[in-house]
This record gives structure tokens, sequence and C-alpha cells, in this order.
């Protein structure tokens, strides 16, 4: 088993958390990461988007997932969990930009799913509360007509079972950990 | 076709990609609804034969070279449109660029994720933001269609990164449907599956495919760029869809249906 580290990382490059583990002889897989893009937290109104601002907030956390993909199965991992805000399912107001994103790294995973399932790895979403990524998920607009349904969203747990071996036989899927906001 | 369809009469449309494949069928289904249509193709040669096709059914169209990885030609794509018919009703960007099947493993940023990206993610970018204005003077016609596809929502095995850049597109729409929505503009999406030139040339080297495609197909058969989907696009364009925004439309004949 691996660490993972709590929290969802908004600055700085990618973030990769636990390492393949090598058990045993060589050749031998196992082990997890978990996989933190960096997302646009600033909201911008679509017309002030630079290319300069698109490069950053789209073109960087996709290229650095897929390289952090890559390393991972090149490493052995057979547990890969990345994490994304809702965002993406639900589009946002001033948040076109970090929405893109974050739904173009959610279904890359499906298809990481699809590829690596014969490798035998998974991969997997945790999508939770814009409020953990985007500095004003308010003027986002709202994830769904009705309010979360719980008090409290912590995703950690969600993520150590996803990287743990008991969660085998998921992939391809996004856990949404919000406290029943999106359905 | 009905030919007294005139629910786009007087309103002008830019289609991008429209060279060919499911754009050129978006084309002339927009015309044949009455619409001036802008064929936006890279080259002339495949645009031309597109507005000349459409010119001989009574249509009106005109071909303009778009290359919709630069924000230059977009704008001035814009622009000629505005200037020489005095509106833009409808923004569609279909325009795509792919190098074909990959592995995730050992995929090439610059091969095979640079070309998708900046034709599908990179165009819509510049195709919104150069068309807002205009679409934002058409209210309340205002419309901005993207194409995308079943991909963009369940993954693809055979390639992976073609279905992020389309994921984006759905999230656009998403998005720009909640900031353009107060200025009366809809944004949705459109994701086909139909017989591109490129998948029938396919067809007639593999003709299984066909039979397996339609196999699981529950309308058993390979939709028509034209009758089939370039008529979602028509309703997306028109009134009939006036209250209808940040959707996606998947017309396949049922092969998917996990929305």
């Amino acid at each position: 088993m691996v660490g993972v580290s709590g929290g969802v990382g908004v600055s700085g490059g990618v973030g990769e958390s636990g390492a393949a583990a090598v058990r045993g002889g060589a050749g031998e897989r196992g082990g997890a990461v978990v996989i933190r893009p960096r997302f646009d937290p600033v909201a911008r109104g679509f017309d002030e988007i630079s290319d300069d601002d698109f490069q950053a907030a789209f073109e960087a956390p996709l290229q650095d997932t897929i390289q952090a993909m890559q390393r991972a199965v090149a490493a052995g991992v057979t547990r890969i969990v990345v994490v994304v805000p809702t965002t993406g399912m639900s589009g946002g107001d001033h948040y076109a930009h970090t929405a893109m994103a974050a739904e173009a790294v959610r279904v890359l995973v499906k298809s990481a799913a699809r590829q690596w399932g014969a490798l035998g790895v998974t991969v997997n979403a945790v999508a939770v509360d814009p409020a953990m990524v985007i500095d004003d998920p308010t003027l986002a607009g709202p994830v769904s007509l009705a309010p979360a349904a719980l008090d409290r969203a912590d995703p950690q747990a969600v993520i150590d079972f996803l990287a743990s071996e008991a969660s085998g036989d998921v992939t391809g899927q996004t856990i949404v950990v919000d406290g029943g906001l999106w359905m | 076709m009905d030919v007294t369809d005139s629910r786009l009469a007087g309103r002008v449309a830019v289609v991008t990609g429209a060279g060919q494949g499911v754009g050129e069928g978006i084309a002339r289904r927009l015309a044949q609804a009455g619409a001036t249509v802008v064929v936006a193709a890279r080259r002339a040669e495949t645009g031309q034969p597109v507005v000349e096709a459409i010119l001989e059914a009574g249509g009106a169209a005109t071909c303009i070279e778009t290359d919709v990885t630069s924000r230059d030609s977009v704008r001035h794509c814009v622009a000629a449109t505005r200037e020489q018919f005095g509106r833009l009703d409808v923004m569609v960007h279909n325009a795509f660029t792919s190098n074909g099947r990959h592995r995730l493993e050992d995929c090439d940023l610059d091969r095979h994720w640079t070309p998708m990206s900046r034709t599908a993610v990179w165009g819509s970018l510049y195709c919104a933001q150069e068309a807002h204005q205009a679409l934002r003077a058409a209210r309340p016609h205002g419309r901005l269609i993207l194409i995308t596809s079943p991909s963009g929502v369940e993954g693809s095995a055979n390639m992976p990164l073609y279905s992020p850049v389309k994921a984006a597109q759905r999230a656009l729409a998403k998005s720009l449907a909640r900031e353009w929505g107060p200025e009366g503009i809809t944004v949705n999406c459109v994701a086909p599956v139909a017989g591109s030139p490129a998948l029938v040339r396919t067809f007639e080297t593999n003709p299984a495919l066909r039979a397996a495609m339609e196999a699981r197909t529950p309308l058993r058969r390979v939709g028509d760029i034209t009758t089939d989907v370039g008529s979602v696009a028509l309703f997306l364009a028109s009134d009939d869809a006036a209250y209808v925004t940040g959707q996606t439309v998947v017309c396949d004949g049922g092969s998917f249906l996990g929305l």
C-alpha cells in the first residue's frame, strides 16, 4: 500500500503521490499513484481568456496528466487515481477554461482505463466539490438545482479505497465525493 | 428533402471543416433550410465544390479559407462573413484533425495530442471568442454548435487522446450556456456517428466493419451526414431549439445510450 496525501492540489505542477511498489521478483507490478492536476482556480470571463491563459489553464494540466499517467504505468503502478472538480461535469460560468480541463482529464481517465485494463491497471477519478479547487464557486453557478445532501465532503477515504487492492474490479469510474451536490 | 423548410431563411451560418464529411452535411442541410452558408474549409479546393453543390440546389453559400488553429484566420473568417452578409447567426465548429490509433503509454504529445487539441479545443476557443460579438448582435438567433463525439463521454480504447478533446468541447458548451445565456445565445453539441467519406472508404476495403457497425446500432444503419446529422444541427440552429442550451445531442442510431 502506498501513502496518499490529503487535500486537492491547486498550485504548482501536477501533483503526484504514491509510488510503484515492487513486490517479490523482478517485473512484478503493484502500488498506486494519485494524480492531482493543477486546475486554474481563477475566474475569467470567456472573452478575456488569452492564448497564454488557455495554454496554462488547459494544455498544461492535460499534458501533465498524460505524462504522469505514462510515468505511472512505466513504473509498474496498477492503481491510478485522478482528482478533478465537478466543474467539468456541470460547466462553469467564468470557469470555461477550468471546466474544459477538468472534463478532459476525467474522460482521459476512461480512455486509460479501457486501454490499460488488460495490463491489470485500474484508472479512476474522484470528483470533488468545486469549492476545493476554484476560487469562486458561486460565480461558476449552481452545480445542481438542489442543495448538497450532506454538510461534509472529505474525499480522502474514497481516494484511499481506489488506490487500494480492494478496488481491483473498479475502473473507468468517477466517484463524486461532494456531499451529494452533483447527482 | 422538404423544400418548403425555411427555418433559417435570412440567417447566416459559418460551418468549419465543411469541405467534407459531417461538416459538409451540416452545411448542405442548413442551406436547404434557407441559411446563407459560409463553407469555412482549410483549402478552397475542398470547400468550393461544396459551395457549388449548394448553389446548384438553389441555396446560397460561399467559401472562406479558414484554419481553425489560427486565431487570425478565424477572426478573418468572421469579419469577412459579417462584411459580406451583414450578420452571423450560427457558428458551427466541426473541423478536426487526428493521427489515428495510438497507445496511451507510447503516444507522443506533439504527434498525437497537439493536432487534435489544436483543431478541436483551440479551434473551439477561437470560433467562440471571435464569433461572440456577432452572435450577441443576432439575438435571439445566436447559436454556437460544437461537433463532439460519444467518445467524449465514454472514452476510447482505440484513440485515448481523442476522448479528452471531445470532452473539453462538451464542458465548453455547458460553461458558455451559463455565461452567454443571459445574452440570448444558445450553445450546444452534436455527437454524431455518420458515414463520412473517410468511413465510407474504409467500408469499401473492409465490408465487415460496416456489417459490424450496423449490427451494433439499434437502427441498423450508419447515419447520413446530411439528412441525419445535418438535421440535428439544423434543429439546434433553428428557433425550434430556442430553449435548449448546454446540451449534447447524440446522433448515432442509438449506439451510445450513456447520457
